[in-house]
């Protein structure tokens, strides 16, 4: 693998991982495969329970064990698999090289720490600078996240809550981190307060040149965000490309289908397109497309196997029968 | 205009620590039969509260409701008791407002037995299965337990509770936040077709835009306890008058990647509801604020007919001669 700046720094290949539960094994993420380069910003959406967040904690390798278990897979930054890493070598990766912003700021933050000494901790833990240069770089981090650093002595409690997912995000990009891992980071934040964190967030990542794998399940968000976007349904991508080939180009019955169900505000529609049914329980999912149930646009093929994943014109990628003709398979 | 619920100068405010906090402050609306009001407003602007007062979850500090004609600004003890067959809630939060300990059929006949509104167990049965098919609940889940289910099917549970006795009014609080958009569609389209079948008159609660604008006829959005501004669903989102509301809507984010945006950024958060300083509440984020803004209260007051707005420049704003 190059380490040129233009090689996709990040490759995740056949990543697997399930849950071994007393009530069977939930297959949370079944083989997924992406790329990416240095800059982009890749959105992971989809619903409740798709493996979002496990694919996240996967990179980060902290899903939960027990009783999670990453099953199989590669996850090679800048060439290096770090599935193969010690737990040592991975603690140096994660609050460096890879960080995360977790959905909800309230629950992420110390309460009896102040917010600076939270920033200086990650800077003193991972570069060599006495305490007090610690303070002032937690300090100018502050600053450019839009909080004055008089704040520095604070502590979570004295701040709001887009305030404290700034702190949240002063935090995750104090060591200049390669990947910016965001899980739902203004979910919980109200519209005018979620416009201004994600315009510092892309006014950053600019700055710093971070890559950024944002999780969310708001198309809204992903739009205004994303350069690449991968669809994932019960623990697969379905769809990935561009963010204009996924929003413009749509293939996938399911990313469809999601585009049909939201409420738009630029358009006047009567009634709403709901998808039928339910996502599949991961712990039985079929051995055929596990959309099916739902898919409107099923044929009898579709139940007889796994769709393979087809690329149907300059890295779109949908993982459908519908389109099996149009190319040949991915791999 | 036919005047289902009236609402006026309706305050409620909180004694804390640290002073008066106006919840909600002189807020006044009517709505027509078969109508839906749809609020919107921030964390905190009072709306949920807005919600509960009116229904007499919490007592109203003052103001006056009227009710099919009827004042029910003070009820007693036992009209407060049968508003309850007229006006019913559905809450936001499916996981929280269940009984864990309650199955479907006890949850959804607990009303039923409170009114005696049935004669008989049979009669019971009858009913809640009748209730059951009604919001799309399959059969086989009369005895489960809310634990088992989803989110969208424990909504419908919340939905068909709040239907058990027919009423004419129901406060919507925010039914679908919680529920992925594929499951948000069915709740709301379950929503829609049950008022037109029963006739139902809502107060749709929700900080998302997208669904107020989908399902509302008016729209009244809030701030800080005070209403900025009311007009149609249409007419709110083609010409947002107040500054608060045109911020609002521009924050949005929007899926179709071929619009262009135009964001206006508001500065600073949401301001303490607790004692609050005379003026527009709004000021202190507004990028159109002057002095008198931070000295006089806004009245709402009559732009175009049927589009009120709260603010002392929504005309030089808004270009308006």
């Amino acid at each position: 693998m190059s380490t040129n700046e233009n090689a996709s720094f990040l490759e995740v290949k056949n990543l697997v991982i399930h849950y071994e539960t007393d009530n069977g094994v939930v297959e949370a993420v079944n083989n997924i495969s992406f790329k990416m380069n240095r800059g982009e910003t890749l959105s992971l959406v989809g619903e409740t329970g798709a493996g979002k967040t496990t694919t996240a904690l996967g990179l980060l390798n902290l899903v939960p064990n027990p009783p999670g278990r990453i099953i199989a897979g590669e996850i090679l930054l800048n060439g290096e698999n770090l599935l193969k890493m010690s737990a040592h070598q991975m603690q140096k990766i994660r609050g460096s090289k890879i960080t995360m912003i977790f959905q909800d700021p309230m629950t992420s933050l110390n309460p009896i720490e102040t917010v600076g000494e939270q920033i200086s901790e990650v800077i003193r833990l991972h570069n060599k600078v006495s305490r007090s240069e610690a303070a002032q770089m937690a300090c100018d981090m502050l600053e450019k996240v839009g909080i004055p650093a008089e704040r520095y002595g604070d502590y979570p409690h004295q701040f709001s809550g887009g305030m404290k997912q700034r702190v949240v995000i002063a935090i995750a990009l104090a060591c200049d981190p390669e990947l910016l891992i965001s899980d739902e980071p203004t979910s919980a934040l109200d519209v005018t307060i979620q416009a201004q964190v994600l315009d510092t967030m892309r006014q950053l990542k600019k700055e710093l040149k971070t890559s950024m794998l944002m999780i969310t399940h708001d198309l809204g968000v992903v739009a205004e965000t994303s350069d690449n976007v991968a669809v994932m349904y019960a623990g697969e991508i379905v769809e990935y490309g561009t963010l204009r080939q996924v929003f413009k180009d749509t293939r996938h019955p399911y990313t469809q289908a999601l585009f049909d169900s939201l409420p738009d505000i630029n358009k006047n529609v009567k009634r709403l397109i709901p998808i039928k049914g339910l996502t599949p329980d991961p712990s039985s999912l079929p051995n055929y497309c596990s959309f099916y149930d739902r898919c409107t646009k099923r044929m009898e093929e579709c139940k007889k196997t796994d769709p393979a994943v087809v690329d149907v014109g300059d890295g779109h990628l949908v993982k459908c029968l519908l389109f099996a003709s149009e190319r040949s398979g991915h791999e | 205009m036919n005047k289902f619920l009236e609402v006026k100068n309706l305050k409620k405010y909180y004694e804390t620590s640290r002073g008066v906090l106006h919840a909600v402050d002189s807020v006044s609306f009517s709505l027509a039969k078969g109508e839906t009001l749809g609020v919107v407003g921030e964390s905190g602007c009072g709306k949920s509260t807005l919600g509960q007062t009116i229904l007499h979850l919490r007592k109203p500090t003052d103001g006056e409701i009227y009710f099919n004609g009827e004042d029910i600004s003070n009820p007693s003890k036992k009209k407060r008791h049968d508003l309850c067959r007229d006006m019913q809630i559905i809450f936001q939060d499916p996981f929280s407002s269940l009984n864990p300990r309650m199955t479907v059929k006890q949850i959804i006949s607990e009303p039923l037995k409170i009114f005696n509104a049935v004669k008989n167990k049979a009669e019971l049965d009858e009913r809640v299965a009748k209730l059951m098919e009604t919001v799309g609940l399959a059969k086989r889940f009369v005895n489960t337990y809310p634990h088992e289910l989803d989110g969208g099917r424990r909504q419908r549970i919340g939905i068909a509770r709040a239907l058990a006795l027919e009423p004419s009014f129901i406060v919507c609080d925010e039914p679908v936040s919680a529920l992925d958009v594929s499951i948000q569609a069915q709740v709301l389209n379950l929503m829609q077709d049950l008022q037109e079948q029963l006739n139902l008159t809502y107060i749709f609660i929700t900080h998302d835009l997208s669904v107020v604008k989908h399902i509302s006829n008016n729209i009244m959005v809030m701030y800080l306890g005070v209403v900025v501004e009311r007009t149609s669903s249409q007419g709110l989102f083609a010409a947002p008058l107040h500054p608060y509301t045109k911020a609002l809507l521009s924050a949005i984010p929007h899926s179709d990647i071929d619009v262009p945006r135009d964001r206006i950024l508001l500065r600073g958060e949401i301001s303490s509801p607790i004692e609050p300083p005379p003026g527009c509440r709004f000021a202190k984020r507004c990028n159109y604020a002057t002095e008198k803004c931070f000295a006089e209260d806004p009245v709402m007051e009559e732009i175009y007919p049927g589009h009120e707005v709260a603010c002392h420049h929504v005309k030089e704003i808004n270009a308006i001669p």
